[in-house]
């Protein structure tokens, strides 16, 4: 891969994964809050099985993008996306309309219905967010939404979750205390727990360190690592070192546009664009 | 000379007018206190000496014979019970509409200043109002009208702390709910009730306490009752009416029981505050 650095410099440089890899896929999408747009015909390709960071300055798009994948921004009436956010063989925005080469379908067809997207793909969100309840019921909540299992099966569960989690030695004789009794970081990690209980093929993270210390990041990347094994990771961070040390891909945005998407490795050994060059390089932002 | 610069210093200067404000805010503090003392004080020293067991298994007497005052707390708690449970369904059910739903509203809006202004209300109006609209009607007086109107008094406490509590919880939690696939009225009943419940159970303390001791919409609903009654189609005894009766009579025995009746009310109110703090503490540490 040879780059014209002065060609790369003026537009934007997309490296995307192989079509047959992808779990998501977004086209062309605009995204307004209201009248304000905020997200320019952004693309973004989402390898399955791989880490996906998305880095850029404050405001530059990146939690936007994030929050369209499993249209939680449905919740506010003013918000709304266009363009095409491929899934499960279909357009998220637009499940009616016929898409040829999309991500294959592997499961239900989602036909909008926001509950059956949300089981496939969740979400862990910047501040912890447990529920007020034990950290048992925090793990079965999302659950038994969208199946039936015996006390056996859901202490099995439990059990995985919080393992796979990184916390389970942690709070394996309190499970039926407070989840919010938890420190900043479990809680963090009793989240990701809470998401990935639910079996999910995509979760996405927005800055799910940015409130935590040190050694709570590193334990939490250490299970973002683990967890690549079997889910697709999507991760908003403003750590241009966490994006580095463990994303496979890394997508750097700008003023609501994606300017670069490439493997991590190449992208933060040599930035393609200018942009992205002084922004890894602390001259931006 | 000196001495008499160094007072008039501007750092000095704003030393003082800092302490006299000080002193300002702390005397008015004091005179808020004192006066709550002496009506604590004078409620104690005037109806702890009437307190005895017939206060609670004897019925209201008739001039100058020994009696209690059963018939009217049996009365003000069946009365305020029934009026509570209304407050609380309507109350948290409204409230939480007014946050969850009403976001931007022009209907929201009516509905929060007109809560607004029933909440501010003088609860004679409200008797009034239940007189027209029960007693009149139904041709007489009765426990059923006086529960009605004291839930009208304890609604729009119940709706405005729901509202106000449901909007201390943070957006990102109720996103967290929706993100996990559960629908919007599922992450308020499971997820934002569950987390707003000190705040919920003090808002119905709070619509408790206030009807506790409310007079006027019982004066033209429940009546009162110098029999123990527990029908809600006839009239019916309670603490507050009995007080206001007993207290503008002649009778010393009459008089002295309408002290006790205050304590007991003041009791009550002091009671719902400190269950209602504890519960607060409580669910916190869970």
């Amino acid at each position: 891969m040879n780059f014209d650095a002065k060609q790369a410099d003026v537009g934007s440089v997309i490296l995307p994964p192989p079509m047959e890899q992808r779990v998501l896929d977004v086209r062309g999408l605009n995204f307004f809050y209201g009248k304000h747009q905020a997200l320019f015909g952004v693309d973004l390709p989402v390898a399955r099985g791989k880490i996906t960071a998305l880095i850029g300055p404050s405001g530059c798009g990146k939690s936007t993008l994030l929050r369209t994948l499993n249209k939680i921004y449905d919740l506010y009436p003013g918000q709304h996306a266009e363009g095409q956010i491929l899934f499960n063989g279909e357009n998220l925005l637009n499940p009616r309309e016929a898409v040829e080469d999309a991500p294959p379908a592997a499961g239900l067809a989602i036909n909008g219905d926001n509950a059956r997207l949300r089981a496939r793909i969740g979400m862990v969100f910047q501040r912890p967010t447990p529920f007020p309840m034990s950290i048992y019921e925090n793990i079965a909540f999302g659950v038994r939404l969208h199946r039936n299992v015996s006390r056996a099966q859901m202490d099995e569960i439990v059990e995985t979750s919080l393992t796979r989690a990184a916390l389970w030695d942690e709070v394996k004789d309190k499970l039926d205390k407070s989840g919010l009794s938890l420190s900043g970081g479990q809680q963090q990690r009793l989240c990701v727990a809470r998401g990935i209980a639910v079996e999910p093929e995509v979760l996405l993270l927005d800055e799910p360190a940015s409130a935590l210390d040190p050694l709570s990041t590193a334990k939490l990347e250490t299970a973002l690592i683990e967890l690549k094994q079997s889910f697709t990771i999507v991760i908003v961070t403003h750590n241009l070192q966490q994006a580095a040390r463990i994303s496979d891909y890394t997508g750097f945005m700008l003023m609501g546009k994606m300017v670069e998407f490439r493997p991590s490795g190449e992208a933060f050994v040599r930035p393609a664009t200018a942009a992205m060059r002084d922004y890894v390089t602390g001259r931006y932002g | 000379m000196a001495f008499n610069r160094h007072l008039f210093d501007r750092h000095a200067r704003r030393k003082l007018v800092n302490y006299g404000f000080v002193g300002l805010t702390m005397a008015a503090t004091a005179v808020a206190v004192i006066a709550l003392l002496l009506i604590l004080w004078s409620l104690v020293a005037n109806g702890l000496g009437g307190i005895s067991l017939h206060i609670f298994t004897m019925d209201q007497p008739p001039p100058e014979m020994p009696g209690g005052l059963r018939n009217a707390i049996l009365g003000s708690l069946e009365m305020c019970a029934i009026g509570m449970v209304m407050a609380v369904v309507i109350g948290i059910l409204a409230g939480t509409w007014l946050a969850e739903y009403g976001e931007g509203s022009k209907l929201a809006e009516v509905v929060r200043f007109l809560n607004d202004v029933l909440l501010s209300a003088p609860s004679i109006l409200i008797g009034l109002f239940v007189y027209e609209l029960l007693v009149r009607p139904l041709h007489g007086f009765s426990a059923g009208a006086g529960a009605v109107a004291l839930a009208f008094v304890a609604t729009p406490v119940v709706t405005r702390t729901t509202e106000d509590i449901l909007r201390l919880q943070s957006n990102q939690l109720r996103e967290a709910g929706m993100a996990m696939g559960a629908g919007k009225s599922y992450v308020i009943r499971a997820i934002i009730w569950r987390a707003s419940r000190p705040g919920l159970v003090t808002g119905a303390l709070l619509g408790f306490a206030r009807i506790s001791g409310e007079t006027a919409p019982l004066l033209f609903t429940s009546l009162g009752n110098p029999d123990l009654s527990f029908a809600l189609t006839q009239p019916m005894g309670a603490l507050p009416t009995t007080i206001y009766q007993f207290a503008l009579s002649a009778f010393d025995d009459w008089r002295a029981l309408a002290w006790v009746g205050a304590l007991l009310i003041a009791i009550t109110v002091l009671a719902a505050n400190i269950i209602g703090r504890a519960l607060a503490r409580g669910s916190h540490q869970s």
